[in-house]
């Protein structure tokens, strides 16, 4: 028997802190206590996933969260989702602007070229228009050439400040996927704020070769997509995980004295159903019904922290 | 190729030697949290790929190190309410990146065990010499991260090999947690004849299997925890039981989960006939009071 090779034995990242230079470790209770306008103990941040999944996208090196899932030509799964972005995100917007909800649109770059009106809805909305790439076909991921991938955020990023301009101040990269390089570049279109990574409740400064960009906290295990959908769970678990993910973050808030910051990760063609709307509605009720929230969008909770650092 | 583990006896749930526990408690409830590290970017291994996506893994990885940043602390300050210990399943190399961490541990009185050196590094296809020195190297570092002496061991991803407990027992491991075939502790035959236990885990009650694979919300999380315990803790009347519950902190230690954690915690608790244990502690007693009677039972068929 041979075993494994010698270098399985070595462990040349073993130290301190971090095994990559993106960030040093850092723990949460002994973060440094942010205040929100107002006083507010939570950020609500409801980030709405304006997400466009081609028919043909790739399926390798794996599928994306609610990609294809049936033989091409699937317009079941096409048009499934497509329902989010002609019918299910104006009900959110209903919902979230009857309530003085704010949001921020992580859109499909192509989505600006497809459903140009979408856009201009958006901006009326009075969302914050952030980029999620190009569209759910084009993954950012360790496989891609550099050269593609440059291109497909410099085309993504003229489309969203072709429409935008300079309110365009996020990234979030589909399927919280990356390559290595996927911050600098990101980075270095001159994008603030990233909300691939899921490892923190509350922002922190993240580096890249062109400058430091902002991670915010945008779960993925709490989000609709992957609760109601990939896990088949009832509405009202996502609900009830919400309110009690409310609850904890409140309690820590008044502890510590810290805000905290709630994040809503919710998907159109989900959330934005009629089945599940008014359940949407009641459940943003519960959480301006605990009251010292303060609604904002990504760059807003952004920037009262950054102010506040250093 | 094993057609099975070979590491124990039939012992069918009846008449077994009883098991009592300290102060005539029912059952040995320990609480086991896995505290991880998954490599930004680990070398691969034949039987298994340490990350589903290509490297870098963002998701998975972060997703991971929401734990140790986040989670580890709500998790620990809520044990620490509710008067339960930890016995930490540790990816050793933690003492290094995070020894705050271990700081942490040590303030609570948790034991620590070792879960190898890091979880994106598996034993399958390790030469025995290879996992020894691997066995060595994480009781060394325990030592010098807290003093303790690594009496308990869990494979990195329960990624044991063929020869992996004996090669436990023959280092002096007390007990492994590689096997989920009872629901209290049993010997391990091991090729030498060295003494090895095993204690019960839990992949029934483990976190990442519920949230993660069985699609739970944490509501039904805390039910079925309880209920678990409540059978234990009735059948616990006539020969003590053992309940692990192994949680990782970037699953429970989330905002929507944590409050689940303090509901069973709370339950088990409100119970006197509890023995809130560590593993070492299950261990030792069940070598010190059970191990000769139920080793003498086995040679005699089990009658």
């Amino acid at each position: 028997m041979t075993g494994l090779p010698d270098d399985y034995f070595v462990y040349p990242k073993r130290g301190r802190g971090m095994d990559h230079d993106r960030y040093p470790y850092r723990i949460l209770p002994r973060t440094k206590a942010v205040q929100w306008p107002g006083g507010a103990r939570i950020a609500l941040w409801v980030a709405v996933h304006a997400g466009h999944f081609p028919m043909d996208m790739p399926l390798k090196p794996f599928t994306a969260p609610g990609g294809m899932e049936r033989p091409y030509p699937s317009f079941w799964d096409f048009t499934q989702r497509d329902y989010g972005n002609r019918i299910g995100i104006y009900r959110l917007m209903q919902a979230m602007g009857s309530r003085g909800v704010k949001g921020t649109a992580l859109i499909s770059a192509m989505l600006a070229r497809e459903y140009p009106v979408l856009m201009d809805d958006i901006a009326k909305a009075g969302w914050e228009p952030a980029c999620a790439g190009l569209d759910m076909a084009h993954l950012h991921h360790g496989g891609i050439a550099e050269a593609d991938e440059r291109a497909w955020i410099a085309l993504a990023t003229s489309l969203l400040r072709g429409r935008f301009g300079d309110a365009v101040q996020g990234w979030h990269s589909p399927a919280h996927s990356e390559s290595h390089r996927t911050p600098d570049i990101v980075a270095g279109a001159g994008y603030a704020w990233t909300s691939g990574w899921l490892n923190d409740d509350m922002p922190y400064a993240f580096a890249t070769e062109a400058g430091t960009l902002t991670a915010m906290p945008l779960p993925q295990d709490l989000a609709d997509q992957r609760m109601l959908h990939q896990q088949n769970m009832a509405t009202e678990d996502f609900v009830n995980a919400v309110l009690a993910a409310h609850a904890a973050l409140d309690a820590e808030a008044e502890a510590t004295g810290s805000g905290r910051i709630l994040t809503v990760s919710v998907t159109p063609w989900l959330m934005g159903q009629p089945h599940r709307i008014r359940a949407f509605g009641a459940m943003l009720d519960a959480i301006l019904a605990r009251g010292s929230v303060w609604s904002a969008t990504g760059s807003e909770i952004m920037q009262a922290w950054r102010a506040q650092q250093g | 190729m094993l057609k099975t583990p070979g590491h124990y006896d039939f012992m069918p749930w009846r008449r077994r030697p009883r098991i009592t526990w300290p102060n005539g408690a029912r059952i040995a409830f320990w609480v086991a949290p896995n505290i991880e590290h998954y490599e930004y970017d680990p070398p691969p291994n034949a039987r298994r790929m340490p990350w589903p996506r290509p490297v870098p893994d963002v998701s998975g990885y972060s997703w991971r190190d929401y734990g140790n940043r986040a989670g580890f602390w709500r998790m620990a300050d809520v044990m620490a309410r509710h008067g339960v210990r930890g016995s930490v399943s540790l990816n050793v190399a933690v003492c290094d990146h995070y020894p705050e961490i271990v700081e942490r541990c040590c303030e609570l009185g948790w034991e620590l065990f070792s879960h190898g050196t890091y979880n994106t590094r598996y034993f399958y296809g390790m030469t025995e010499e290879q996992q020894r020195a691997v066995i060595r190297e994480n009781r060394e570092t325990i030592l010098r991260a807290s003093g303790q002496s690594m009496d308990g061991w869990l494979t990195p991803a329960i990624s044991n090999d063929e020869t992996t407990q004996h090669i436990l027992a023959e280092e002096g491991i007390l007990y492994t947690l590689d096997l989920l075939h009872d629901d209290q502790p049993t010997p391990i035959r091991t090729r030498g004849g060295q003494r090895l236990v095993s204690i019960p885990y839990s992949l029934e009650v483990n976190d990442v299997p519920l949230f993660v694979m069985r699609n739970t919300p944490p509501d039904r999380y805390a039910a079925i925890c309880k209920a678990q315990f409540d059978l234990l803790y009735e059948e616990g009347a006539e020969s003590g039981t053992v309940m692990c519950l192994p949680i990782h902190p970037y699953l429970i230690g989330q905002p929507h989960r944590i409050a689940a954690l303090g509901e069973v915690l709370r339950h088990v608790t409100g119970h006197d006939k509890v023995w809130l244990a560590t593993g070492r502690e299950i261990a030792r007693h069940y070598i010190d009071h059970h191990l000769a009677a139920h080793e003498a039972w086995i040679a005699e068929g089990t009658p």
